[in-house]
């Protein structure tokens, strides 16, 4: 029964990242939260991939992490633009647009 | 031992992916400012080349003695499905760098960095198109996504833009994570990432003793998704982005982005996981009626022409829902019917939209439009065309797009669902409405008395003038011939193939899923 | 039968319908590449709609009576993969309404012109014309829905660009009842054609004569579909109820629009019910019959009660046209021979008779600019023949024996009395009312003293005489002698009352005495 613990700890991350997102307001701890639900994707495909024997799932696990990386790399870019405009990083105040 | 590869399957994507990846390099290696036109040549003509390779693939897959294949160890599937999708996106990202030079001159977007961008979002959305593989498919995902956060964050000079592209990617870096996660449970429910292997593992009952986590899949898959397809309740990005997003940008997004997104959903859910349709088909009609009435509805109350424009992509993308929701051979095929359509018809609108603004983005008040006809009326013309096919008119393509839709709702015996689709289809239509009667039943004023007719809100307004002869001092509208040519070809298309509809049809009808068959 | 005609089974011009529809769409492609301020554009317009008028006179003067089927059919396959087939035919039921939108178009043109944007106002004539042929003609559901939809467009560019009052809010109005009422159509029509193909065994077809022959569907399914047809139709008709569209479309257009929205465009939806309603499910028609008649007396009682209180002498008419409409579908939902061929033949008196009115107020109002009956008055002094002519129209639209309106009416009351008795009953006060609120409204705009602007109203001129001449000589020539008229439509409507007592036998699920047998 050792894989449920790997799942169960993933669960966790994935929803303390869904929290993050939600509720955090500064942008780069937004960013984070993001690449902790990505990082409990890994947890998952890492013990699954071990689980069924393959390695497709740690294949899989570092393409998500060079994905990840270059994301975040876009991420931070678009915030540091926003910043330099704002001088915040407070994605709650990015509300020009009503609708 | 390396798996083989067949160049010939990657032609679209070396074209689009390497030439944006050479243009890159050579743009940061040359020095000398290049002309503004240049990258967006290259661009075209990167775009044709794809373009050239996916006609060509369709030819070798529609062969009888040849049909679907697959490469790199089955991990890219060239079937009809991912050369229609393919030649979708290419034709999105062609027609919006062909018009795009109006927004590169006059708001002044990078031209280099939009050509790259696009191009590499291009190479995402087809690698997404014919992936056979969860591991492709994210990858194709995410090329497609994260150049396409970068496109709407484009227009440096405006906040606007750079909100827009801030909150694109807040929630497509979160809906991409949902995808994930989703992807990595199927992967773990069924032991493989190829699609083919986890279809053959679901029909066989791999689930049944891990049936929570499939479901737990499948529900994290569908949210993911239904954020890149802007789909209720996961549309809240939408407006902001179309309204502050470049134009071009925009219009790839809704016509390129949009296919991509859809390709992902019906491969994997009216293909791979086909044997649980009983599982899905439940949530997709939920998402598919409220996304129809809530994108009509919403666009009734809009007051501005980009969002409004969004709002009718959200509604759109529900009947392509509906497409979806039969889960079959025939509702796939309208769904790409109603992708390929739609593409001519977003394409051309916000080519129309942009040459309206002052900007390449920002908003637009539907006043802006007050007595077009008049001024311009050919822009006009096409406009109305295209709204009208939007709307569903007969003798266009927007009709025969709605018609197999609901056919296939039909066919599969789930008359609710096409009822109240069709039901939304007419809230829509009003909405459609209120552009075209602003541009030929309402005579402005001055700008001021215009913008006041616009402030008292639905499009009803009573205010009259019934001037006979009215003097509008408004000069007409500077229409670019690049734009001119893409309103004028994507008029043309929605009217032609509208009349003629069979090659259209036959072509969504060819383009099945390997995985269905036929 | 005495057939007058020399009896040609194979017509020498099989493709005369394909001519016919496509007539006015070239003479809309003409008309776009002429000048914008071209004098010739009435002209023009008028001569594609009068060439359209000669082929389908020919078809009336050849149709044979005698077949209760289809004559001159084409049937080119347009979208194989759905079956979905180019298929046109006319037979007795369709031919004068053909008839009647042939004429009326030429007339509406020519009666008026606008004041500007002259050149797109006919190009939209000539597409509506298009699409109204088209309706009439098509055999195949499919193509039918393109017909039925595609009116819309032209219409509502008429009534919201060159309309009066609230023109916009009017024409937005109208699109969006008639769009929401053909939407429910169109999964009717797709349903249909799948449920037919599942059942039967066959690849899809739209055929309307392949589906109505072959009665696969099962009852309730067919009853839904029904329901889904009717809809759209009686948004059209339209049925009380579902009627608010109608007087601010009709007073609001312009003349000629409103000519072809009374005389053409609601008889898209009285001929929808025949054609599509009855033919293709007369179980479900028989079942619905009584609600149906009874929407029918319901927009008769109302429609005269609600003309009674206009002073707007257009909007009386809109009124008045929906008490019309609701008499012509008592008579088709009597579901009997007498029944069905009145209420044909109210469809084309209405067309006349309401086009005729709707000529005169649109005349009246370009020399008054006023349609308030309280400010007209004592016109007969200063223009007679308008006043007669009026006079006429309204007799005839009153149901005057010798008139057109009475065989129509007598008709439909006959075969609305032999099955329906007290429905019956209710829909001859209605016509009594009906009387009674237009012959009021003539004698105080006609009558009396003119006084200020009244007394120097200038009578018709050479060209609204002419224009409105064939419409008078029509009501007369119908009225004494509807024979030609009714043996050309008794074979089809026979035929059409056979079907039904053959899948819905009339005693089958009423417990009335069935008196209305197919008997010629």
């Amino acid at each position: 029964m050792w894989l449920n613990q790997f799942l169960v700890l993933s669960a966790v991350l994935f929803s303390i990242g869904v929290y993050g997102v939600l509720a955090r307001r500064n942008g780069v701890l937004v960013l984070m939260s993001i690449e902790l639900i990505l990082n409990a994707v890994n947890i998952n495909l890492v013990a699954f991939g071990s689980y069924v024997q393959t390695v497709v799932g740690e294949v899989f696990a570092l393409f998500v992490i060079t994905v990840a990386a270059a994301e975040v790399g876009v991420g931070l870019a678009i915030l540091l633009l926003l910043y330099r405009n704002r001088r915040s990083v407070d994605i709650h105040d990015v509300d020009m647009m009503k609708g | 031992m390396s798996p083989s590869v067949d160049w010939a399957a990657l032609l679209p994507q070396i074209f689009l992916g390497g030439g944006s990846l050479v243009m890159l390099t050579l743009g940061t290696l040359v020095r000398k400012r290049a002309p503004w036109w240049l990258p967006n040549v290259l661009g075209i003509g990167l775009t044709l080349a794809a373009f050239g390779s996916v006609v060509w693939q369709w030819v070798r897959v529609q062969d009888p003695s040849r049909g679907a294949f697959s490469t790199i160890a089955g991990t890219v599937q060239i079937d009809g499905f991912a050369v229609f999708l393919s030649g979708v996106v290419v034709i999105a990202a062609l027609l919006a760098l062909v018009f795009a030079p109006f927004s590169i001159r006059r708001a002044g977007l990078p031209p280099e960095e939009f050509s790259v961008l696009l191009l590499l979002s291009a190479a995402g959305g087809v690698t997404l198109a014919s992936a056979n593989d969860l591991i492709v498919l994210f990858l194709g995902l995410e090329v497609l996504s994260i150049a396409a956060y970068v496109l709407a964050a484009l227009d440096l000079r405006r906040a606007g833009s750079q909100e827009a592209g801030l909150k694109y990617f807040v929630l497509g870096a979160f809906a991409s994570a949902f995808f994930l996660y989703g992807a990595a449970l199927i992967y773990g429910a069924a032991g493989s990432t190829k699609l083919d292997s986890v279809a053959a593992a679901l029909a066989a009952g791999a689930g049944s003793n891990a049936r929570g986590m499939l479901l737990a899949g499948f529900a994290l898959l569908l949210v993911g998704l239904f954020f890149k397809v802007a789909a209720v309740p996961f549309h809240a990005w939408t407006p902001d982005v179309y309204e502050g997003a470049p134009s071009p940008a925009v219009a790839y997004m809704a016509a390129g982005v949009k296919a991509a997104g859809f390709a992902a959903l019906l491969r994997l859910f009216a293909g791979t996981f086909s044997a649980s349709s009983a599982d899905w088909r439940p949530a997709v009609a939920v998402v598919a009626v409220i996304t129809v009435l809530a994108g009509s509805a919403l666009g009734v109350i809009s007051g501005d022409v980009r969002r409004l424009l969004a709002y009718s992509s959200i509604g759109h993308a529900g009947f392509i829902l509906v497409g979806l929701e039969s889960a079959g051979a025939n509702g796939t095929s309208a769904s790409l019917l109603y992708l390929g359509v739609y593409a001519f018809m977003a394409l051309g609108s916000f080519a129309v939209v942009m040459v309206m603004g002052r900007d390449a983005s920002g908003s637009q008040p539907l006043a802006a439009y007050d007595g077009l006809a008049r001024r311009s009326p050919w822009l006009a013309l096409g406009f109305t065309l295209l709204l009208l096919a939007q709307a569903g008119l007969p003798f266009t393509t927007g009709f025969w797009a709605k018609f197999e839709v609901i056919g296939a709702a039909v066919q599969s015996r789930t008359y609710w669902l096409a009822a109240v689709s069709m039901l939304g289809a007419v809230v829509a239509a009003f909405v459609y409405l209120r552009l075209v009667v602003r541009m030929y039943l309402v005579r402005p004023g001055a700008d001021g008395d215009a913008l006041a007719s616009q402030k008292s809100g639905v499009g009803l307004a009573d205010d009259s003038r019934s001037g006979d002869e009215d003097s509008d001092s408004r000069p007409p509208v500077a229409v670019p011939r690049s734009v001119g040519f893409v309103v004028a070809v994507c008029a043309a298309v929605t009217l032609f193939f509208g009349v003629w509809p069979a090659p259209l049809l036959n072509l969504a009808g060819d383009a099945t899923l390997a995985v269905l068959g036929g | 039968m005495d057939v007058v005609l020399a009896a040609a089974s194979t017509p020498d011009f099989p493709a005369v319908l394909v001519a016919v529809v496509l007539t006015p769409l070239v003479g809309a492609v003409v008309l776009a590449v002429l000048p914008r301020r071209s004098s010739m554009l009435q002209p023009v317009a008028a001569l594609f709609m009068l060439a359209a008028a000669a082929l389908v006179a020919w078809v009336v003067v050849d149709y044979t009576a005698g077949a209760g089927g289809f004559a001159y059919l084409i049937d080119q396959s347009w979208v194989s993969r759905i079956g979905f087939s180019w298929k046109l035919g006319v037979d007795g039921i369709s031919l004068f309404m053909l008839a009647l939108t042939a004429l009326l178009f030429p007339l509406a043109t020519l009666a008026a012109s606008p004041s500007r944007d002259r050149k797109s106002y006919f190009v939209w004539l000539l597409i509506l014309e298009f699409g109204c042929l088209g309706v009439f003609l098509a055999l195949d559901l499919l193509l039918f829905f393109l017909f039925f939809e595609v009116v819309l467009v032209p219409m509502y560019f008429l009534i919201g660009q060159w309309g009066h009052g609230n023109a916009r809010r009017s024409a937005v109005k109208f699109f969006l009842f008639t769009m929401f009422g053909s939407a429910l159509m169109l999964v009717g029509v797709l349903a249909t054609a799948f449920l037919h193909s599942a059942a039967a065994g066959v690849p899809l077809t739209f055929d309307l004569v392949t589906i109505a022959e072959s009665q696969v569907i099962s009852a309730s399914a067919a009853r839904w579909a029904f329901l889904a047809f009717a809809l759209g139709f009686a948004v059209k008709v339209p049925l009380a109820g579902l009627h608010t569209w109608l007087p601010d479309a009709h007073t609001d257009a312009p003349t000629a629009g409103s000519v072809i929205l009374a005389g053409v465009l609601l008889k898209l939806g009285t001929y929808g019910f025949v054609r599509f309603g009855l033919y293709l499910f007369p179980e479900a028609s028989r079942f619905f019959a009584p609600l149906m008649l009874t929407f029918g007396v319901v927009g008769i009682v109302y429609g005269a009660a609600v003309a009674a209180m206009q002073r707007d002498l257009k909007r009386l008419i809109a009124y008045s046209s929906v008490a019309h409409l609701g008499f012509i579908v008592l008579g088709i939902f009597a579901l009997n021979v007498e029944g069905l061929s009145g209420g044909l033949l109210q469809m084309v008196n209405h067309g006349i008779t309401t086009g005729a009115l709707f000529l005169l107020v649109g005349w009246l109002y370009e020399r008054r600019h006023t349609r308030e009956i309280s400010e007209l008055g004592g016109l007969a002094r200063p223009a007679p023949i308008m006043a007669a002519v009026f006079l006429l129209v309204t007799l005839a639209s009153v149901g005057l024996p010798g008139l057109n309106g009475f065989v129509g009416e007598f008709l439909v009351l006959l075969g609305a009395f032999s099955s329906h008795r007290w429905w019956a009953v209710a829909a001859t006060v209605g016509v009594i009312l009906a009387a009674v609120y237009l012959l009021w409204a003539f004698g105080r705009v006609f009558w009396g003293r003119a006084t200020g602007e009244n007394a120097k109203l200038p009578d018709l001129s050479w060209r609204e005489r002419l224009v409105v001449a064939p419409l008078l000589a029509l009501i007369l020539f119908l009225g004494i002698y509807p024979r030609p008229v009714l043996d050309r439509m008794e074979p089809s409507v026979e035929h059409l009352v056979q079907h039904l007592e053959e899948h819905a036998p009339s005693g089958a699920d009423s417990a009335r005495p069935s008196v209305g047998q197919a008997s010629p």
